[in-house]
């Protein structure tokens, strides 16, 4: 992660500083950035999740989360670089409301997360949808819907058949997987290049380093013509 | 004073600058003990010194001291506490939930290689402080972190002496992070920008190009940094001196780590993720003595009533000296930052006239760049700090709202 961020600077810089770039060359140096924001209940396990795909294993001690933690990973899709933020927040409710509002401002996809296990954290599912309409997103800003934990097989409380059709009534894709289960991995990872994918195909993503270079935002104006993703 | 050793968690000890200082050390440290030994015997307490010591370098060195000075420091003697712990409800409690489940993912605060046994032990522990404390003060609100905090106290002090000191800590200190909601809290955060702005307006600038916010502070506040440092020392070295001192100092504390950190974040790219995400990684091997010091300076320089009181010279000659008030006048009005702007310019000008008279060189606080010179009083100020005086200065701060205090604690 931390290194990503690094190489990313180089970059930036050079393109600002040779304005004799070529497009071709600026072009392969732009980076697109896709915002992610994860939320749901407590413990439903939204930062193992996201460490798991940014780091790619499952961290043993992972403590409350206090406020908004942030992550990154650079995924490449069709043989273009992308930087997948992802954004973790606390579950607990009182910081949703005046400290997490700050991190809905711009973002890309919402996954939702809800554990397997625990029917009340599928019922919350509701506030969660309200609270992420409430800041404004967007009807057009790609949602999905995670179950995790499902590892813990003879604990299940949310069977698949009432997820499969939540998701249907909320315009969500569901993800059933866990974080813990090394199995389960490319599941987690699938959650993430597939909204990826979809983002790829949108049109007005931000290229990061135009956006540096000129302070100005500009937008990325052609649409993609190939999507050829998994999903 | 009986200083005999029994349960030590993370024992600390007071940090000196090289190996051959060692025995110098040792020489400080005992008169240290005997200072505090005397504040301890003197009747009444000698509270003043020993927030003195809590303050100065090295705190309060010892579990063992702790556990005769927290208490005083709150003003919660070890007489006035009941022998027997009030019974738990667990079950009627609103946030046995929430609280069961963070302190069940809080290994990482318990020493590392301690039995299984003896942590599940000291998790039930603070479940019934926690729990307890809520449900004799009902006004209040757990959030995720408090468990961080008590667990500190916990650790130190066991669990009748911790239930007392949280229950007083969390209906002064932490009030306003236990209201129904957090507003208040981020009302508070909101000092951490003003202050930062008055030391390195560089740094200020770019990090409100970057948009970042504050919310990367906010475990720091809310827990005490109990919930991002690693090393117990370090948490309860620092507990040592925010018990000691204001209750803002916590986000005082938060500004100097930022400015300490000035280059990396001057050097990060200006996004509001890259920067969080700098930002929320706190360093480990930060220079903690320096920075409390440093700290306690900001404090006495911009203290609260500075930051948030109106521009006039003459209402805050009418405010009340008090900056325990401050505290109050926190949750309750004005915007800092507007307030800040124009004492900007204000100063921008004076320094025009007097700049040449400051000497950025002097003194021994490294946040006095050129850039930022404020006040001539900074460099002043610089110095003291090299005396120790700073943290003089910190006390009769204290000692302020200490009166206040009393009427506050009865």
């Amino acid at each position: 992660m931390a290194n990503e961020a690094h190489g990313r600077g180089e970059g930036a810089g050079l393109a600002s500083n040779s304005l004799e770039l070529s497009t071709s060359l600026e072009r392969s140096v732009q980076t697109r950035i896709f915002k992610i924001i994860v939320i749901g209940d407590s413990n439903v396990g939204k930062t193992c999740l996201t460490f798991r795909f940014t780091g790619g294993s499952f961290p043993d001690k992972t403590e409350a989360t206090i406020g908004v933690d942030f992550r990154e990973k650079a995924v490449e899709i069709e043989g273009e670089r992308i930087k997948v933020q992802v954004w973790d927040t606390a579950g607990q409710e009182r910081f949703r409301k005046s400290m997490v509002e700050h991190y809905y401002r711009n973002v890309h996809a919402v996954v939702f997360v809800y554990d397997v296990t625990k029917m009340v954290s599928f019922e919350n599912l509701k506030t969660w949808i309200q609270e992420c309409n409430g800041h404004r997103v967007s009807a057009s800003v790609p949602r999905v819907l995670v179950g995790n934990k499902c590892d813990l097989v003879d604990q299940i409380q949310v069977p698949s058949n009432m997820a499969l059709k939540f998701a249907d009534a909320h315009n969500m894709l569901l993800f059933e997987t866990s974080a813990k289960d090394p199995k389960e991995s490319q599941n987690v990872d699938s959650i993430f290049m597939c909204l990826a994918c979809r983002l790829k195909a949108q049109k007005s993503l931000i290229y990061w380093n135009v956006e540096r270079e000129d302070g100005k935002v500009r937008l990325n104006q052609e649409p993609d013509p190939k999507t050829n993703c998994p999903c | 004073m009986n200083l005999k050793k029994s349960r030590n968690f993370g024992e600390s000890s007071m940090s000196l600058d090289g190996i051959g200082k060692q025995d110098a050390g040792d020489t400080k440290r005992k008169r240290k003990v005997a200072e505090i030994t005397q504040a301890l015997n003197a009747t009444p307490v000698d509270v003043a010194t020993l927030r003195r010591m809590a303050i100065s370098e090295g705190g309060l060195m010892s579990h063992e001291i702790r556990r005769k000075v927290w208490p005083r420091l709150l003003n919660v003697p070890d007489e006035s506490i009941p022998e027997k712990l009030d019974e738990v409800d667990r079950e009627n409690n609103k946030d046995y939930n929430q609280v069961l489940l963070d302190v069940q993912r809080s290994l990482r605060r318990f020493p590392p290689g301690m039995p299984d046994e003896q942590r599940m032990g000291l998790q039930e522990e603070l479940i019934d402080i926690i729990l307890r404390v809520l449900q004799k003060n009902p006004q209040l609100h757990y959030y995720q972190g408090y468990h961080d905090i008590v667990v500190t106290f916990l650790l130190v002090l066991g669990e009748r002496l911790a239930t007392a000191l949280v229950e007083k800590l969390s209906t002064h200190h932490l009030r306003d992070f236990m209201d129904p909601t957090m507003d208040n809290t981020k009302h508070i955060l909101n000092y951490l920008m003003p202050i930062i702005e008055r030391v390195n307006p560089e740094v200020y600038d770019f990090m409100q190009q970057a948009e970042v916010g504050t919310i990367f502070a906010l475990s720091w506040l809310i827990t005490w940094f109990g919930h991002v440092l690693s090393d117990f020392r370090h948490v309860v070295r620092l507990y040592d001196f925010f018990l000691a001192c204001h209750p803002l100092m916590p986000i005082y504390f938060a500004a100097v780590i930022v400015l300490y950190r000035e280059e990396e974040v001057l050097d990060c790219e200006c996004d509001m993720a890259m920067m969080h995400h700098l930002l929320s990684q706190i360093p480990q091997d930060l220079p903690y003595e320096t920075l409390i010091s440093r700290a306690g300076d900001l404090f006495v320089q911009f203290p609260p009533s500075e930051l948030a009181k109106g521009a006039t010279r003459e209402r805050a000659q009418q405010t009340a000296a008090s900056t325990f008030t401050d505290f109050d006048l926190a949750s309750a009005q004005q915007q800092p930052e507007t307030v800040l702007r124009r004492r900007q310019r204000e100063q921008k000008q004076q320094q025009k006239q007097h700049g040449s008279t400051l000497n950025p060189q002097s003194g021994t606080v490294s946040v006095i760049r050129p850039a930022a010179r404020r006040l001539v009083r900074l460099a002043v100020m610089g110095i003291t700090v090299a005396l120790g005086a700073a943290a003089l200065a910190v006390v009769n701060s204290a000692l302020e709202w200490a009166p206040k205090l009393d009427l506050l604690f009865p």
